[in-house]
């Protein structure tokens, strides 16, 4: 299967995760493997199994429930559980008449031989030899480059470690290495740079044909009783293979000609005289130009294709190269369009366009739909927890001409055979399948997919009531909650998703936890009520008021999507979505979305808008509105326009805000003034590996001619104001393929702010640079990734200017009429510009990263449900030297509804922050995760209050799960924040925190265990115990008294 | 499938193909050493030209105000903070801070501004400053008690300024219709207290505005509404107010009341 749509992500799945796999699978020998080899005469050819004429009826089969992607890993399920999923897609392939399949997903052997024993069907062993990226010597490479050496050998040595491990494997019927690994000849060299540009491929083809043939030789050594062979895409360089590759058994290859493949035949019997099989081939099932599902014509094609085969196949007076196939592809894979979004919804997608697929092709239209290529279409999961699966016209199409091998006919009978398939009658029979399932399915047009209820009881105190009230100082409150999904598809092109949300009860969890539901707590305010007294009205101040049974009822969230003709156009409402960084937003304009748990503490809505993609001839055109389109943004309109010019791969982004928010994020965060931005960026990765990216920003140019004051060193005061330049940014970084190393350059200034700084990892980097996307600086940052081993070394320096110092409290005076009026530090309401967190920084830090198992990458995002190794950790620092003063930040203050600035700033300090990360799995059960941090660092708004608004902490985390069913998590915190975002905006310190989290799994979620899937989606029961307490003595926010606690007694259920 | 995976990768073997464009590599990264060899340099300092010191501003002290806009000094205008002629646009008004008390403040600085008609405008901008950087009630009724100096100043039997007249009355009703509830702290009468220190007490915005526009006493300037003091009463009750003026010699029992008449 082409790598069309296939991001780093998946390359990552196919490739590092299938050889992790097979490396860590025990070493089990099936020491009973038949005999295949390949036999000809003067009929052709034939393939034989133990002497027996076999001829492959196959397909590429793959198991990936709907709400799954590429992530999912069917072999990490229980024994039963993957017993139950291969007997159902297997016993279904048999009734068909599948003998072989072929796969994706390595097999653990044990696996391989189940299949064959108790379903008669063979599989081919396939791994990918670097097709998505490779990790050599534990760095990971994205384009495999087949000319290095130290490539080479690593691919060499993994290949045969997977000849050997399956070579006496029960069911193996040959191996295969690849997968159209010609068209992912990406990589570049000086060397072949030098080349005439016309002979630069072929040399890169020689590389890759010349290492195949090595692996297949050494292979063979190994592996005797095997045929081996690789997945060309097409013929694509066949006079290479046939040069460098005399030890190929069969000619694998993926076709995609359409119904026919016209002389394909004659061509690689006269260049190679080898028999020949097609890895893929097929049709999707949906017609991209009526806009539905088209069974009729897959089976069609499908029915086409064979015919010619079995007329190719030994004995029919033709070719007779023909030895069989595997029809990509057996099951509808619903995450292959967005990948890892709309999981739940078979997209209608065509990504692709190919003229020789005639029922759906039109001029510049786009005609393959990639999820929807199946020959049986991906069911709902049923009562066991298998996906189900619904057969199509194809699959009895195919039923009929797998009842007979060409190699049990004669001409005659394969032209009987196919003459005979009444495709009406079996068409009706699909088109019968899909209304039932259907049916089954109740699918209208809005309907209910699931949901879940949770429910729980807290017990809380505090110190200042016990004092108080003795026992009686515990209250209790309870909450419940229900969320119901719903899914809806009015038409063909229009589909979406949305959730509701019910409150029952709302429990008091506040302050130690503000948590989702908080919005139907009590209100209480005080209002002045007027009555008439005597005659007179008269107004009583002060009465309080309190609201109960509020916003009871809310969507949760909701996306919708229209498919249309020149553009895809998206609704989302408070869904995940993702920044613009891989396409071009190098200044981070639209900031990533993701963390919905973290905005559901405050009921915040974000994402919302609508994002309109072009397609064909707008294909390059994306624009995005909306009242919030990230959290936090104000209304505003994006535009973002992608080309290439001169080499360069160019993004035009202008982004325009339409007014300005009334509040910010959370109850104290501030609100930003309205912004008008306009990007223009550049990148190119040159020949010799070196990466450039070029950039240029106009960002606030209303602000131009504002004023404002500074002081120079002598301590004069200016009025000053905005000039054009001072809109103006510039960035250009330069990554280097030596060690990855990087320097980044950036002047932007007073008023130019950007968005989000982007960092390598994301989420998970565990960088502690004091990164800042505002204008006001001159920046330089340098880093580089030096790997050795399992072992992951980073340092990483940045040093940065501002342009305008912040400026220092002096109280204004009067002295005899004159007016001295001082300065104050800056905000970012009242004046164009402050300095906060760009100010001056020189920061180095260092960190270094173990981890042995590199297909679960220790800083992807949901590493710590995938991390497989028994030992990774990381472990770093980072020292930063703030060598001025700050000027003020701001807080929003909700009764006068503005921001409000906390009036002096930081001082200057060196700050510093150490952490290690460690993940243990000592055995297949039991999974430990630690977070380990010390640290000396400031506050993020307000200055003043317990040690002067620096922190000395110290933080320890840990989850650990036993049999994926019991969960204990938890921390312990000294000195440090509270745990929102809030506490470090004001200041709030504690002497200690600790929380305590167990809970346990009822049942299962009908996901893979250990994903974060499974987090979301189980049922469980739990509970949770919190202690929070101040410093004896501690005057700042006593109210509760020193120390409060409570514990919360949760489950939710899910259905 | 094939298609479009194999076009996508002759396309990019093709680019990435060319020479190597080794001048352009080259300037970029000169580029960038540029930028970082610049930034390190200024060191927070704006060229020697850039902008006007503004050290010592000399307040005005005429009575002559022009106004900057219609609405400047009432809530919630803020165009003050652009007036080229207001000494205190570049400066930070500093607010009452009750848990600070002893921190310099914008009463410094009122303190500070000459009494009489000479600092009357200074007054004006002060206040009129404090409220647009800062909406409360105190700022609204000593911007009005400002325009009331100012009309005072600039009139005499037998002309009166009209415009300050205006723009002092709108100043006061935006106190009553935006800060109605607002009170300003005194504080008075060290000998009386206890310890010896001044004892502070809070009084109503609303009635303080409604005593300057009723009673002459109150201020010790010209009325703003002419004629007859139950003028003021009508003014009051034209804006949706019902005054009961104190009864003398007690001047704080005043009661004014919001409301639909």
């Amino acid at each position: 299967m082409a790598g069309i749509s296939l991001t780093k992500r998946v390359k990552v799945a196919f490739g590092l995760f299938v050889l992790a796999l097979a490396l860590c699978l025990p070493q089990v020998s099936y020491a009973q493997s038949d005999v295949v080899t390949t036999y000809k005469d003067e009929n052709g050819w034939q393939l034989r199994v133990n002497g027996e004429p076999y001829y492959m009826k196959g397909v590429v089969w793959g198991y990936t429930p709907r709400g799954q992607n590429y992530t999912y890993n069917l072999f990490g399920q229980s024994d039963d559980q993957i017993r139950k999923i291969l007997d159902y897609d297997f016993g279904l392939m048999a009734e068909m008449g599948v003998n072989t399949i072929r796969t994706f997903t390595m097999i653990p052997p044990k696996w391989v031989t189940y299949i064959y024993e108790e379903h008669g069907i063979m599989s081919i062993i396939n791994p990918l030899m670097g097709r998505y990226g490779y990790n050599i010597n534990g760095k990971w490479v994205p384009f495999t480059d087949y000319s290095d050496p130290a490539t080479r050998e690593v691919l060499k040595r993994d290949m045969q470690v997977f000849v050997e491990r399956y070579k006496d494997t029960k069911g193996v019927l040959m191996f295969a290495f690849g997968n159209e690994s010609n068209y992912g000849l990406s990589w570049s060299s000086f060397e072949i740079e030098n080349l005439p540009e016309g002979e630069q491929n072929t040399a890169k083809a020689r590389y890759l044909y010349s290492l195949f043939e090595e692996v297949i030789a050494a292979g063979k050594a190994i592996a005797p009783n095997q045929p081996f062979t690789i997945v060309n895409g097409d013929l694509q360089y066949i006079d290479l293979i046939q040069e460098l590759m005399p030890s190929l058994d069969v000619l694998g290859s993926n076709v995609y000609r359409g119904k026919s493949f016209t002389d394909l035949w004659a061509v690689a019997e006269e260049k190679l005289d080898l028999p020949v099989a097609f890895f893929e081939f097929g049709s999707d099932a949906f017609n991209a130009r009526s806009f539905q599902e088209d069974q009729l014509n897959q089976a069609l094609i499908l029915k086409d294709q064979w015919e010619e085969m079995y007329q190719k196949s030994y004995g029919m007076g033709e070719e007779g190269n023909s030895i069989g196939a595997f029809i990509f592809e057996w099951r509808d894979e619903w995450w292959k369009y967005l990948q890892i979004e709309q999981l739940d919804i078979q997209n209608t997608n065509a990504s692709w366009a190919n003229q020789g697929y005639e029922f759906d092709w039109a001029p510049g239209q786009n005609n393959m739909n990639e999820e929807w290529f199946g020959i049986v279409a991906l069911g709902p999961s049923n009562s066991e927890g298998v996906a189900t699966a619904r057969p199509r016209t194809a699959y009895y199409v195919m039923q009929q001409i797998f009842s007979k091998s060409p190699l049990e006919l004669d001409r005659d009978g394969v032209d009987q055979l196919f003459a005979g398939i009444n495709l009406e009658l079996l068409d009706l029979k699909g088109e019968v399948g899909k209304l039932a399932a259907e049916s089954a399915e109740d699918k209208r047009r809005l309907r209910l997919t699931g949901g879940r209820l949770e429910g729980e009881m807290v017990l809380r105190g505090n110190e200042a009531r016990i004092d108080e009230e003795g026992d009686d100082a515990l209250s209790f409150s309870d909450g419940q909650m229900a969320f119901l999904d719903f899914e809806f598809q009015p038409n063909d092109r229009t589909q979406g998703q949305m959730t509701v949300n019910i409150l029952g009860n709302v429990a008091n969890k506040q302050p130690l936890e503000f948590s989702y539901g908080d919005r139907g707590r009590p209100l209480s305010i005080q209002t002045n009520e007027r009555t008439r007294v005597g005659g007179e009205i008269v107004v009583i101040e002060d009465v309080p008021v309190t609201f109960n049974d509020r916003e009871r009822v809310e969507i949760y969230d909701f996306s919708a999507t229209y498919e249309g003709e020149l553009a895809d156009v998206e609704a989302f409402y408070h869904t995940s979505r993702f920044h613009w960084g891989y396409e071009g937003d190098h200044w981070g304009l639209l900031r990533e979305t993701t963390d919905i748990p973290g905005m559901d503490i405050w009921n915040a809505k974000a994402p919302q808008g609508l994002e309109i993609t072009g397609k064909g001839d707008f294909k390059n055109l994306t624009f995005l509105i909306g009242p919030e389109v990230y959290w936090g943004a104000n209304p505003k309109f994006m535009f973002k326009y992608d080309f290439r010019w001169a080499n360069f791969d160019w993004t035009f982004i202008h982004s325009e805000d339409l007014a300005r928010r009334d509040s910010g994020v959370d109850p104290t965060d501030t609100t930003v003034r309205q912004n008008r931005q306009t990007a223009l960026t550049a990148e190119r990765e040159f020949p010799n590996g070196i990466k450039l990216e070029l950039g240029g920003i106009i960002s606030a140019p209303e602000e131009i001619d504002e004023t404002f004051d500074r002081i120079d060193r002598q301590g004069n005061v200016f009025l000053d104001e905005i000039e054009n330049e001072d809109a103006l940014g510039f960035r250009a970084k330069v990554t280097f393929p030596w060690q990855e190393t990087y320097v980044k350059a950036t002047h932007q200034g007073l008023v130019a702010d950007a968005g989000t700084v982007h960092r390598t990892f994301g989420v998970m980097d565990p960088s502690r640079l004091p990164n800042s996307g505002d204008g006001n600086k001159q920046e330089i940052e340098a880093g580089m990734i030096v790997r050795f081993g399992d072992y992951m070394l980073m340092p990483r320096v940045l040093y940065r200017d501002n342009l305008v110092h912040a400026n220092p409290t002096i109280f204004p005076s009067i002295e005899g009429g004159v007016l001295l009026p001082g300065t104050q530090p800056r905000d970012t309401d009242t004046d164009p510009f402050a300095v906060l967190g760009n100010r001056e920084a020189r920061s180095a830090e260092l960190y270094l990263t173990y981890d042995p198992t590199g297909a679960t990458q220790f800083y992807d995002w949901d590493n710590d449900w995938r991390e497989d190794a028994k030992f990774a950790f990381n472990i770093g620092g980072t020292y930063t030297e703030y060598p001025t003063f700050t000027d003020s930040y701001l807080f929003f203050f909700e009764p006068i509804g503005q921001n409000v600035p906390f009036g002096t700033g930081f001082p200057a300090e060196d700050v510093w922050g150490v952490s290690s990360r460690i993940v243990m799995n000592p055995n297949p059960s039991a999974r430990y995760i630690f977070d380990i941090m010390r640290g000396f660092e400031q506050a993020s708004g307000n200055p003043g209050g317990k040690n002067d608004g620096t922190a000395d902490y110290f933080e320890f985390h840990w989850s650990a799960e036993w049999n994926r069913k019991h969960f204990f998590s938890g921390y312990y915190k000294q000195d440090a924040f509270g745990p929102y975002d809030f506490f470090r905006q004001f200041n709030l310190q504690y002497s200690d925190q600790w929380q305590l989290d167990y809970s346990m799994l009822l049942g299962g979620s009908g996901v893979q265990f250990g994903s974060v899937q499974d987090e979301e989606r189980a049922t469980r029961v739990g509970i949770r115990a919190q202690y929070r307490a101040l410093e004896e003595g501690d005057e700042l926010f006593d109210v509760n008294g020193d120390y409060q606690f409570q514990t919360i007694l949760y489950f939710t259920y899910q259905f | 499938m094939k298609s479009l995976g194999f076009m996508k990768m002759t396309k990019l073997n093709r680019d990435e193909t060319r020479p190597a464009g080794i001048k352009l590599l080259f300037a970029a990264v000169l580029s960038v050493t540029a930028l970082v060899l610049g930034g390190c340099s200024n060191g927070g300092e704006r060229d020697a030209d850039d902008g006007i010191p503004i050290n010592a501003i000399t307040l005005p002290t005429d009575v002559v105000l022009n106004l900057a806009c219609e609405d400047v000094g009432v809530h919630p205008e803020t165009c003050v903070l652009d007036d080229p002629e207001n000494p205190f646009a570049t400066t930070t008004i500093i607010e009452f801070n009750p848990n600070f008390p002893g921190l310099d403040n914008k009463f410094e600085l009122f303190n500070s501004i000459p009494a009489g008609p000479s600092g009357a405008k200074a007054r004006f901008y002060l206040w009129a400053t404090a409220l647009a950087r800062r909406p409360s009630g105190e700022n609204q009724f000593y911007t009005a008690l400002a325009l009331h100096e100012l009309f005072d100043a600039n009139s005499n039997v037998l002309d009166e300024d009209e415009l300050i007249r205006e723009q002092a009355k709108k100043a006061y009703r935006s106190l009553l219709d935006n800060f109605f509830g607002s009170v300003t702290v005194f504080e008075c009468c060290p000998a009386a207290s206890p310890d010896g220190e001044p004892v502070a007490f809070a009084i109503p915005l609303n009635e303080l505005t409604a005593d300057n526009l009723y009673r002459t006493d109150a201020t010790g300037l010209r009325r703003l509404v002419p004629g007859d003091p139950i003028n003021v009463l009508e003014l009051l009750l034209e804006w949706g107010y019902s005054y009961q003026p104190a009864s003398p010699p007690n001047f704080d029992d005043g009661v004014i009341v919001a409301g639909e008449f």
